[in-house]
């Protein structure tokens, strides 16, 4: 097999914090099979991870892993993703990726590594310095016990603020299930509980600066397409005149914000009137990770709120506060909550289930004041979040059970608390533990079900972040027929929805999710459409590209709307010169998310673990629809046989592994007496 | 609402970046070509890349899309000619553009004149003659007393020192800059900017 042209570094940087050696391997023992990213980590994980290996384990594996894409011009290529066995995943721990954005994963592959694998532990507190071919283990005593905002000084003050670092604060020092990975001021690995992981090594931070180059094979080709991105996704001046700037009468196809605007900007408050003053020292202007057309998220500056940046998880973490003074709106506790968070290194998106479950608890009369030390009355205000924060971060009293994560703590309640936890909570089974992205799964904020995301949910080993981009789609159509997240009636977008379902998943059928007489779903489509966009997903991650604009399926400036989903694989053809058929990328996509699976029948995982609390199928959504548990259960049967899994126990088949290059994993599986070695 | 007032603080920044560059142009027409004590002509640039810096995302597009262009894809900030200055906790993000200076440091510093004005491609940009080019860095240096990071870059592999020569008239950075940070100005009697009109930034 010959070499890639561009793309990939060819080097993996391997670190035993218990021997103190370290070590290179070469990234093509690997790729171009498993591309990169989600892939990479899946692979490695299936090599050395085995299901007896618990999370906070010296022999887990914690994986920072980049693709062939990162540290070019490609657009959004400023991404990473973080892998091993995931101490979230509740109440098994298994194997999760997490990804994050911001400026580190180039750093990384300008160093001269592809991807970090870190593994045993230390006997006392370190950080990992790597710079341009070389890696060092330092002592990080000093920095022990500092929040994130100031270790990231301290190592900028040590090895110049070019550095990019990985850092964790005290929820991951302690160990928290629910501890991110924070980089910067706001990009954070947050699901999957990774910066426990890294604190169960005693590993503080991982400094990387490279100034190194990542060589790209048609730099031309890549920037042809950079220029078609740009002007898919950014502003429309770049159809015109580049020197002129002319946003006006452009739609964006952007979930959770205007082009430009920043994701703060949709949540009217005390913030944002002060930030729209000129004359008050306060600002929040649109802030990009590394070479992404669209800057999404919000950076906030100002006098007496820490300033930083942050995305959705972030901004609407502290969403209580807005009810519990109504008159400010999202006001600078909202912030400073979210920024808290950040600083103590606690994922933003599971206290977003915490903090409403408490609630409902407190309500419920299940927890008291005095058993949990915490003003349950006053959620909302800073007394709780302070109190509440700074509990789960140094494991104190009842923050001791919900630094365990939402869905262990209501375990430990259990009864009634645990019921009330399944509202966030929606996976049922042995490998659920992430909170649900709003009400029915996320499709529409006014509550509408949409049968391929109950799907998906059912079938992800995390939540279902892949759906991400399907949900752009019909947030672009309702925005693009004038409806907004409040007003969102599906009935209106599915003439809009028709081509371009057609064009991506081969049916305009597709585009209704419910049938003509408003009365029940459609499930038709859900298996194949789900099959394909889990495809998409997979290379997307594995490419590493970004999860709400990629897979790219609406388009909300063109006439039909369609979209394109051929963009990544040719990013990826213009980077590393090799070639990638659409054909040839659905495979590719199928293999890695049968790896995938593996993984997680490896650690347990079968059917009947794929699928949703009762109270799911209980509810009625806005239009008076229900998902019905034998609608779901055929369709994952049909999911299963389109994949060739196993349909009874949804273990990927011996032929399946074969025929698509996975022999390593048969054998595995059949060691195990997972699959029968006649089949 | 929103929208206007970024219009208008666009407008508000181009004036006053044109409004310094008009007194900049009528004293251009006096000194087209600047000599200096040593008997050497160097005319003056008629194009400039313009920041704002206040737009900026700090996304790094322009770094990367430099190095793409100008380095035969080998992508890497260090060797883009544009550098992207960033204080993440503090949110300030300054894009830095060599200012193709009237009375040019590097150009001067040069032993073996590999650092020359472009009259082909009508720019009238200070571009480095890569053929030419020893690798001995005066220029960095030079350019460094009064501009920091140094405009000119050292590329490691090459051994050689590479600048902004403004993309043969057409900067890649500005065409790639997805928020408008951005703009060329140009003029064809001249522009009298960088040193030794700013001194510094």
């Amino acid at each position: 097999m010959k070499t890639p042209h561009g793309g990939w570094t060819g080097k993996i940087l391997r670190v035993d914090l218990t021997t103190r050696k370290i070590s290179e391997a070469s990234t093509f023992d690997y790729v171009p099979k498993f591309l990169g990213g989600r892939g990479l980590g899946a692979k490695i994980c299936w090599d050395e991870v085995p299901p007896e290996v618990g999370a906070f384990d010296p022999e887990n594996r914690l994986i920072f892993a980049t693709g062939p894409l990162q540290g070019t011009l490609a657009p959004t290529s400023g991404r990473f993703m973080v892998l091993g066995k995931s101490p979230q995943s509740a109440p098994t721990e298994s194997f999760c990726r997490s990804g994050v954005g911001g400026h580190w994963a180039p750093e990384l592959k300008w160093a001269g590594y592809d991807a970090l694998i870190i593994q045993g532990k230390s006997s006392n507190p370190v950080y990992l310095w790597i710079t341009d071919q070389k890696a060092e283990i330092l002592d990080a005593t000093r920095l022990w016990g500092l929040d994130t905002y100031q270790t990231q000084q301290m190592i900028w003050k040590l090895h110049g603020n070019k550095t990019r670092v990985m850092v964790i604060g005290k929820a991951g020092e302690n160990r928290s299930r629910i501890a991110c990975i924070l980089t910067d001021t706001g990009d954070a690995s947050g699901q999957g509980g990774f910066g426990g992981v890294m604190g169960s090594k005693n590993l503080k931070a991982i400094a990387v600066r490279g100034t190194g180059t990542v060589n790209v094979a048609r730099p031309k080709e890549l920037m042809e397409i950079t220029h078609h991105v740009q002007r898919l996704f950014a502003r429309k001046s770049l159809q015109s005149n580049p020197y002129e700037p002319d946003e006006k009468g452009f739609k964006t196809n952007i979930w959770g914000g205007g082009y430009g605007r920043g994701s703060l900007s949709l949540l009217p408050g005390e913030l944002l009137d002060l930030c729209h003053d000129p004359s008050s020292g306060y600002s929040q202007t649109p802030d990009g990770c590394f070479a992404c057309p669209v800057s999404c998220r919000s950076r906030v500056k100002g006098t007496d709120v820490t300033s930083g940046v942050a995305f959705c998880a972030q901004s609407y973490m502290y969403l209580e506060s807005m009810v519990h003074q109504p008159e400010k709106g999202y006001s600078k506790i909202t912030w400073q909550a979210a920024k808290l968070g950040d600083l103590l290194g606690i994922n933003a998106y599971e206290l977003m289930a915490i903090i409403p479950w408490l609630s409902d608890c407190y309500r419920e009369k299940l927890i008291t004041e005095e058993d949990t030390g915490l003003p349950l009355n006053e959620i909302g205000s800073w007394n709780f979040i302070t109190k509440l924060l700074h509990q789960i971060a140094n494991r104190e009293g009842f923050g001791d059970v919900l630094a365990e994560g939402g869905q262990r703590a209501a375990a430990k309640l259990g009864g009634k608390a645990e019921k009330l936890s399944r509202m966030y909570y929606p996976r049922a089974g042995k490998f659920a533990g992430f909170r649900e992205h709003w009400v029915y799964l996320g499709g529409f904020p006014t509550g509408y079900a949409v049968p391929p995301l109950a799907l998906m949910w059912a079938l992800d080993n995390r939540d279902a972040m892949v759906s991400h981009s399907y949900i752009s789609m019909l947030w672009g159509a309702a925005f693009a027929v004038g409806q907004n997240a409040l007003t969102a009636v599906p009935e209106k977008i599915f003439p809009l929805l028709k081509p371009v379902m057609k064009a991506a998943y081969g049916s305009e059928e597709a585009a209704e999710f419910f049938r003509p007489d408003g009365k029940s779903l459609n499930w038709k489509w859900t298996a194949p459409v789900v099959k394909r966009y889990h495809e998409h997903s997979l290379l997307k991650d594995s490419y590493i590209l970004c999860d709400i604009l990629f897979p790219y399926l609406f388009n909300a400036n063109s006439a039909d709307h369609v979209g394109d989903v051929t963009l990544e694989s040719r990013i990826y053809c213009a980077v590393t010169g090799m070639e990638m058929s659409p054909e040839e990328s659905y495979s590719k996509g199928e293999t890695l998310c049968t790896l995938e699976r593996a993984l997680a029948v490896r650690d347990g995982r079968r059917r009947q673990d794929d699928t949703l609390h009762d109270l799911y199928f209980e509810k009625e959504d806005a239009g008076g629809r229900k998902y019905r548990r034998e609608d779901l259960e055929r369709s994952k049967s049909e999911y299963y046989r389109l994949m060739g899994w196993d349909a009874k126990t949804g273990i990927p088949a011996k032929p399946t592994l074969q025929r698509l290059g996975l022999n390593e994993v048969a054998e595995g599986l059949e060691k195990r007496g997972l699959i029968g070695s006649s089949s | 609402m929103t929208t206007e007032v970024e219009r208008r603080t666009v407008l508000k920044g181009f004036t006053l970046g044109l409004f310094g560059l008009g007194s900049v142009a009528s004293l251009g027409s006096l000194l087209e070509v600047l000599t200096f004590p040593n008997g050497q002509k160097v005319a003056l640039a008629r194009g400039v890349i313009l920041v704002d810096k206040s737009l900026c995302s700090g996304c790094r597009i322009c770094e990367m899309v430099c190095a793409n262009f100008n380095s035969g894809g080998r992508n890497s900030a260090s060797l883009s000619r544009i550098l992207l200055e960033k204080d993440y906790l503090r949110g300030d993000y300054q894009p830095k553009v060599c200012h193709q200076c009237a009375d040019p440091p590097c150009l001067k510093a040069c032993p073996v004149t590999a650092l020359q004005v472009d009259r082909q491609k009508g720019t009238y940009a200070r571009v480095i003659d890569e053929r030419a080019c020893i690798g001995c860095q005066k220029c960095v240096e030079a350019c460094q007393q009064f501009f920091r990071p140094s405009r000119p870059r050292f590329d490691v592999q090459k051994h050689r020192t590479v600048k902004c020569h403004l993309c043969f008239g057409d900067p890649q950075c500005v065409k790639f800059c997805p928020l408008g940070v951005l703009r060329v100005e140009r003029s064809e009697r001249g522009l009298l900017v960088g040193y030794p009109v700013i001194k510094e930034d």
